[in-house]
């Protein structure tokens, strides 16, 4: 909604971020060594976003630190990779910009902030049998944080409901086979780290990222949601937010941001563009679309908007976060041993160990004749070994099993309580345990790909995703459509610039981040390419505002 | 095991307190966080309770046994988890004491079922007392301790981690329990905190 005439403006800045994840953090760091005035609004009572609750991982390729991990990358090879996931729906210019701007922006952020990243070796692509698909390198994390360093904003750092609990580097989970030997974990240990105010993953990358911030005396405005743009002869100039129950208008005299996240808490929104249902998602619930709204109020031309970074989640009830039921996604426990998910058919429909972003779209398989979506709902079935082994959700080994894990004596009983298909169960299971014996799966391929044994039990040499359901009792926890961001919204120039639906950029507004239209359209590069491409576009913005001129229209 | 102790002085007769306490169905909805209790019999009955445990909200449900039943002066009690693998206990305790006598320390915040009890006792409170606030007894008036103390485990192998993030919310649900207990019992008057 755009303001008519002159008003009266409560506080001034150059650049006006909204938001507080990695692209808004990002972009405030880079404006203002480059001289700019900053000021960063932040819809809840906490920094960090969806960024914070994350993993923390960044991906990008040709990193400065894949050298030390002895992994070689190439800008041909990342494009040629790039292409491909994003399923050549985006424009090569954008794709070369992020490759090209993306180590630069590291190795500023390293120059100039806490921010130090270790590349990680052994984590792979999403997809790394695909032409310019690496075996690990280009995600890389930000070890651990003492958010003692904040000082009084230790409080205000928002923690993952997840990963929050358990400060340790991925570098350690790795090592420590946090997937497969849950119960090897130094408790103690994180417990101290806990108490001592460690935070990692995405609390860490947000940690440091704010300390950045404050060392600068930017200090984000929390509880304060921006509500409109404002604009002032063809350009964007400010926005009108609410802050302490009260409306005020905020000039920004070299452009403004949007850094909002997704619409994924938008039943409305989700329905208007996903086309498939998103019931779950994993992120705050602030996010809710205001970017979208006010990009689009700015005639903004929409991309992907169809799209989403899926995840699988389950639920256990009662849980909340925010005030809102708790989703927590399903990252690993798909891809152990003795596991599968199965429909209300008793059929298994999808390697259960490819990445969580792919796994998801045969969730939304239709079926013409039925009219329906035969594998939502949808099941994870377990039995007796896999939780005497690995962690579900809640459930660890040797524990009591929580009452929300349904148990049944036999897979018939079993199938009976969730309403699955019990002959259906019965012979889907018969089959699995053969390719288990076999150390091959020829219906789905579970566990060809380096992601898939990433995720495995090295204890199981044949196959490290593959294990018989034989021991009774067996398990059962129902599947859910969820995300962690959608990533469709206003498209971007190669400045982060959003682009007018009639052509050419939108003077004064940048976009970055999952409320921007994504650049890898339906696809998922690899750990941590959400926030890769969004620090990598709100560094573009910065760097673009910092330097602009205020006036002049589209 | 985390376990903390915290101290409400009263200026009512230690009997008064006795008579509040021994009804469980009195104070039971002062726990921040309390959704419902279930009476079984006289010793054991069933807590509903939702608070924070680290970061998130859970709802967890306690099965509460009385194991000693000394008016008016002592209540003893165990707390085992039903959908949760947590143990624990609690004691209230009640004396008479005058304003000048040397107020027991309050035992440093061991650990526990911190946030979770927290949430427990506070926001409820709030919500359904509102904000209280104490003044002290006169000096040399004769006034009655309440103590109260709690005490949480999680057990298993993560136990160490999640006793981490249960030990902030145990000290705070302690205090909340007994500030309400005080308030309720002296209309917001003549009750002093001694925590350390």
């Amino acid at each position: 909604m755009f303001g008519i005439g002159k008003r009266k403006y409560a506080r001034e800045t150059d650049l006006l971020v909204l938001g507080s994840g990695a692209a808004g953090l990002t972009a405030a760091i880079t404006a203002r060594d480059a001289g700019a005035e900053v000021l960063v609004l932040e819809k809840s009572g906490r920094v960090g976003g969806t960024s914070a609750v994350s993993g923390g991982v960044v991906w990008v390729p040709c990193n400065p630190h894949m050298a030390e991990v002895g992994v070689s990358d190439s800008r041909a090879e990342a494009l040629t990779y790039l292409r491909k996931i994003a399923d050549d729906r985006t424009e090569d210019t954008l794709l070369e910009r992020f490759l090209d701007a993306a180590p630069e922006m590291i190795r500023a952020l390293e120059a100039s902030t806490p921010l130090k990243f270790v590349a990680l070796g052994e984590y792979p692509d999403y997809h790394p049998e695909l032409p310019g698909g690496k075996p690990g390198g280009r995600s890389m994390e930000a070890g651990l944080f003492d958010t003692n360093e904040l000082g009084p904003w230790k409080d205000k750092l928002r923690r993952s409901p997840i990963f929050g609990g358990t400060p340790m580097t991925v570098t350690e989970a790795m090592t420590w086979g946090v997937f497969s030997k849950p119960l090897a974990l130094p408790y103690a240990e994180l417990g101290k780290r806990y108490k001592a105010g460690m935070v990692c993953y995405g609390g860490s990358l947000i940690g440091r990222l704010l300390k950045g911030c404050l060392d600068r005396k930017v200090e984000p405005q929390l509880d304060t949601t921006a509500l409109s743009l404002i604009e002032e002869d063809g350009r964007i100039c400010g926005v009108v937010a609410r802050q302490g129950g009260q409306e005020i208008a905020i000039k920004a005299r070299k452009g403004v941001l949007l850094a909002t996240g997704g619409f994924e808490w938008d039943a409305g929104l989700v329905r208007r563009f996903l086309g498939v249902p998103l019931t779950h998602p994993n992120s705050p619930p602030t996010n809710t679309g205001d970017g979208l709204r006010m990009a689009m109020a700015a005639g903004a031309d929409l991309g992907n908007v169809g799209e989403a970074w899926w995840c699988p989640s389950v639920v256990v009830p009662g849980e909340e976060y925010d005030g809102k039921p708790l989703n927590r996604g399903d990252f690993s426990i798909r891809s152990l041993p003795h596991s599968i998910i199965v429909n209300r058919r008793g059929q298994r429909f999808v390697n259960e160990a490819a990445n969580y972003n792919d796994l998801m779209k045969p969730f939304f398989n239709f079926e013409p004749n039925a009219y329906e979506r035969p594998n939502l709902p949808a099941w994870l079935i377990v039995d007796r070994q896999f939780l005497e082994k690995y962690i579900l959700v809640t459930a660890v080994p040797g524990m009591q099993t929580p009452e929300f894990i349904t148990q049944g004596a036999t897979l018939a009983e079993l199938a009976a309580k969730m309403g699955i298909d019990p002959a259906g169960l019965e012979a889907t299971v018969a089959r699995f345990n053969a390719f288990a014996v076999e150390g091959k799966d020829r219906d789905f391929g579970r566990g060809d790909s380096l992601y898939d044994r990433f995720y495995g039990d090295p204890a199981r040499t044949l196959n490290p995703n593959l294990g018989a359901l034989e021991k009774a009792p067996f398990y059962a926890l129902p599947v859910h459509s969820g995300s962690i961001g959608t990533k469709g919204g206003p498209r971007v120039d190669v400045d982060a610039r959003v682009l007018h639906v009639e052509g050419g950029p939108i003077p004064g507004l940048y976009a970055a981040g999952n409320v921007m239209a994504g650049i890898t359209g339906p696809g998922y590069p690899g750990a941590g390419s959400t926030i890769g491409v969004a620090m990598t576009f709100g560094w573009l913005a910065a760097r673009h505002a910092a330097g602009a001129r205020p006036g002049g229209g589209r | 095991m985390p376990e903390v102790t915290y101290e409400r002085r009263l200026a009512v007769p230690v009997e008064r307190i006795w008579d509040f306490v021994q009804d469980m169905n009195n104070w039971a909805p002062m726990l921040t966080g309390y959704q419902k209790h279930e009476i079984l019999s006289d010793t054991k009955s069933i807590w509903t309770l939702k608070g924070d445990v680290g970061i998130l909200s859970r709802t967890v449900r306690l099965e509460v046994n009385i194991t000693e039943w000394n008016g008016p002066g002592r209540v003893a009690f165990t707390l085992t988890g039903q959908n949760e693998q947590v143990e624990g206990g609690g004691l209230f305790e009640m004396t008479t004491v005058t304003a000048d006598t040397p107020a027991a320390v309050v035992a440093a915040p061991v650990s526990g079922f911190q946030r979770f009890l927290r949430w427990l006792f506070r926001g409820l409170f709030k919500r359904k007392f509102g904000e209280v606030t104490f003044t002290p007894a006169a000096a040399g008036a004769a006034t009655a301790s309440l103590r109260f103390t709690l005490r949480m485990d999680a057990g298993g192998p993560t136990g160490p981690l999640v006793n981490a993030m249960l030990e902030p919310a145990l000290l705070p649900a302690a205090e909340d329990l007994g500030n309400k207990i005080a308030a309720h019992l002296t209309g917001a008057q003549g009750a002093s905190s001694t925590q350390a």
